[in-house]
């Protein structure tokens, strides 16, 4: 019995997958962190310095809702706070920034499409679908994978920009409309949606687009009719776990002085008021598990209709 | 495909339709026009000047006259990124211990009946625990780390490591989810053959289970390192001396080309991330 386990445990043990480069990899990241740890500054015994822990307890004191401090605990008055403070900003901050990550989301779509598309190789290419004998002149198999090349760097440039930078730039320059959150989502997701589309596209089956193309289709009647329905849930698969990204950072753009909860969370903190802070921050909280709940249930209705 | 349907619309076709509805009601709700875009003449300068110096970042320090004592621009530059590298990295060695641990306590793979034996204890004991893991990971998750930031802040104050925690906190809960779903989804078939020759649980876990799912696992940490880097250097936006607090800084002295110095070398950190987990992807998972 024991012989036939331990026989069975190495031959398991002598199949893992094994590589040199994967075992330096894992040695580099162990060093990677002890060096953080060691090296880097960091002193986590001074977080339990008398001054901290003496300013952690004057924050808790100041998290209770204002009209309880300092007194017996009374349901009804905690409620008429937490009712006042949701009607006051709460709901219409929760609403925009649940508005925000839609058209953000609808944006990233629509560009990473227009992005990812181009970046696809078998999309992009002189005859992506058919074999050709004839060799494409050289200029055209050039252009064609500039094109890759030019789509698939743009996309990087947009997902290596953090959305909240993205953010901060558009509102130096557009000024503190909902735009600047719309667009620094938008484009920091588009760069993702696209290149998660183009992958799946070049992942995709080959067989249905090389009979439409043997039938004499367009390129883009070979990707309208066989490649993007084959794609299609897919795509929407990545788009709705995008989204629940979006309404995370959506919340937080607003403490760059966009009116969505962040906003506000930033405008309690600035008047020490934690009590509402620490309120609303679990408003988002709230707010993005219902994204994640729909998100979930959306998933579940692609997945089964495909 | 589509022989039967009962309506003209597909459940794929509903759901886009309701995308489209509700991108249609966010637009008029933000006041989304299209003359809100156009930037105002101030504005517009503004973003040719920051985009000119996209071609020519600043190679030393463009306050004139430069304050006595500040180190040199790339000195500086290189400064932060090593911060935004150590704060990424502690983040991510906390988070893995985070995302492990609860990850297997809330993977349903751990507690199935056809991988362990049946005990009374286990009855009780697996719900509780994958529960109360489960939760832990969701209220983990769902506030943002900058939200983390801004309350270990106010409890705390700043310091380097309330940084690392915070972005720790929402990332292991991130990678816990996301590691209890690779487990539960990895085959199985060698799980079953060590438990049928007697192993302990432990070991169907370890030798049977876990080998499975590790290259999925290092794959995706390498990418949640790579958007560790992206925080991290966002927090600088609070203050910690990452590439965010000098870009900020920068930025509001209209010293656009250091701001693309700093966006060039948080460009670079990751790129090269993302080449590691790429090549580790192509020949791990070969």
């Amino acid at each position: 019995m024991s012989a036939a386990r331990d026989a069975e445990i190495g031959r398991l043990w002598r199949s893992r997958p094994r590589s040199r480069f994967a075992r330096a990899s894992v040695v580099a990241m162990l060093g990677l962190v002890a060096w953080a740890w060691i090296g880097g500054g960091l002193v986590p015994s001074e977080l339990l310095s008398a001054r901290r822990l003496a300013n952690l307890e004057r924050f808790l004191g100041e998290v209770t809702p204002y009209p309880l401090q300092g007194r017996t605990f009374d349901l009804g008055v905690a409620l008429r706070w937490a009712g006042d403070l949701l009607v006051e900003r709460g709901l219409a901050a929760a609403a925009t920034t649940l508005a925000i990550s839609v058209a953000a989301i609808v944006l990233a779509a629509i560009v990473g499409a227009v992005l990812g598309a181009p970046a696809a190789r078998t999309i992009a290419s002189p005859e992506p679908w058919l074999p050709d004998p004839r060799r494409p002149a050289a200029p055209v198999a050039f252009a064609w994978r500039g094109l890759v090349t030019g789509s698939r760097a743009v996309m990087i440039f947009l997902r290596a920009i953090p959305e909240y930078l993205w953010a901060f730039l558009f509102l130096a320059m557009l000024g503190p409309t909902a735009w600047p959150a719309v667009l620094a989502l938008g484009l920091h997701n588009a760069g993702i949606l696209g290149k998660l589309g183009a992958e799946a596209a070049e992942n995709a089956s080959r067989r249905e687009p090389q009979a439409l193309r043997g039938l004499g289709a367009s390129r883009a009647q070979v990707v309208a009719i066989g490649l993007l329905p084959m794609t299609l849930p897919r795509l929407l698969l990545y788009f709705f776990y995008r989204w629940e990204t979006c309404v995370r950072e959506a919340t937080v753009l607003g403490m760059l002085g966009i009116v969505s909860l962040g906003y506000w969370i930033q405008d309690a903190r600035a008047r020490n008021h934690y009590d509402e802070m620490v309120f609303l921050i679990l408003l988002g909280a709230a707010i993005v598990l219902i994204g994640d709940v729909v998100s979930a249930v959306a998933r579940r209705v692609v997945r089964r209709a495909s | 495909m589509g022989d039967e349907r009962p309506l003209p619309i597909g459940a794929r076709g509903a759901v886009i339709l309701a995308i489209v509805a509700a991108g249609a009601a966010a637009v008029p709700w933000l006041g989304l026009t299209p003359g809100s875009l156009v930037p105002s003449d101030g504005g517009l300068t503004l973003v040719g000047e920051f985009l000119v110096r996209a071609a020519s970042p600043a190679l030393t320090s463009e306050a004139d006259p430069v304050p006595e004592g500040t180190p040199p621009l790339l000195w500086r530059a290189l400064a932060a990124a090593r911060t935004t590298v150590v704060f990424a990295a502690a983040a991510m060695s906390l988070a893995l211990v985070l995302g492990l641990v609860l990850g297997f306590a809330s993977s349903s793979a751990w507690w199935a009946d056809d991988l362990r034996g049946r005990g009374r204890l286990r009855r009780v004991v697996a719900p509780v625990l994958t529960w109360s893991s489960r939760t832990l990971m969701v209220l983990m998750r769902s506030v943002h780390e900058l939200l983390w930031a801004v309350l270990f802040l106010a409890a705390l104050g700043r310091s380097p490591t309330t940084a690392v925690i915070a972005i720790a906190i929402p990332y292991g809960g991130t990678l816990a989810k996301v590691f209890s779903e690779m487990i539960d989804e990895a085959p199985r078939d060698a799980a079953h053959a060590l438990r049928s020759s007697g192993a302990s649980p432990a070991a169907v876990f370890v030798f049977g289970l876990l080998p499975r799912a590790l290259p999925d696992m290092i794959a995706y940490s390498l990418y949640r390192f790579e958007c560790a880097l992206r925080s991290a250097a966002i927090l600088g936006f609070f203050g910690f001396p990452t590439l965010g607090y000098y870009l900020k800084l920068s930025f509001e002295n209209l010293h656009y080309g250091e701001v693309w110095t700093y966006l060039y070398t948080l460009f670079a950190l990751i790129v090269v991330v993302d080449w590691w987990s790429g090549a580790l992807r192509r020949r791990f998972l070969a």
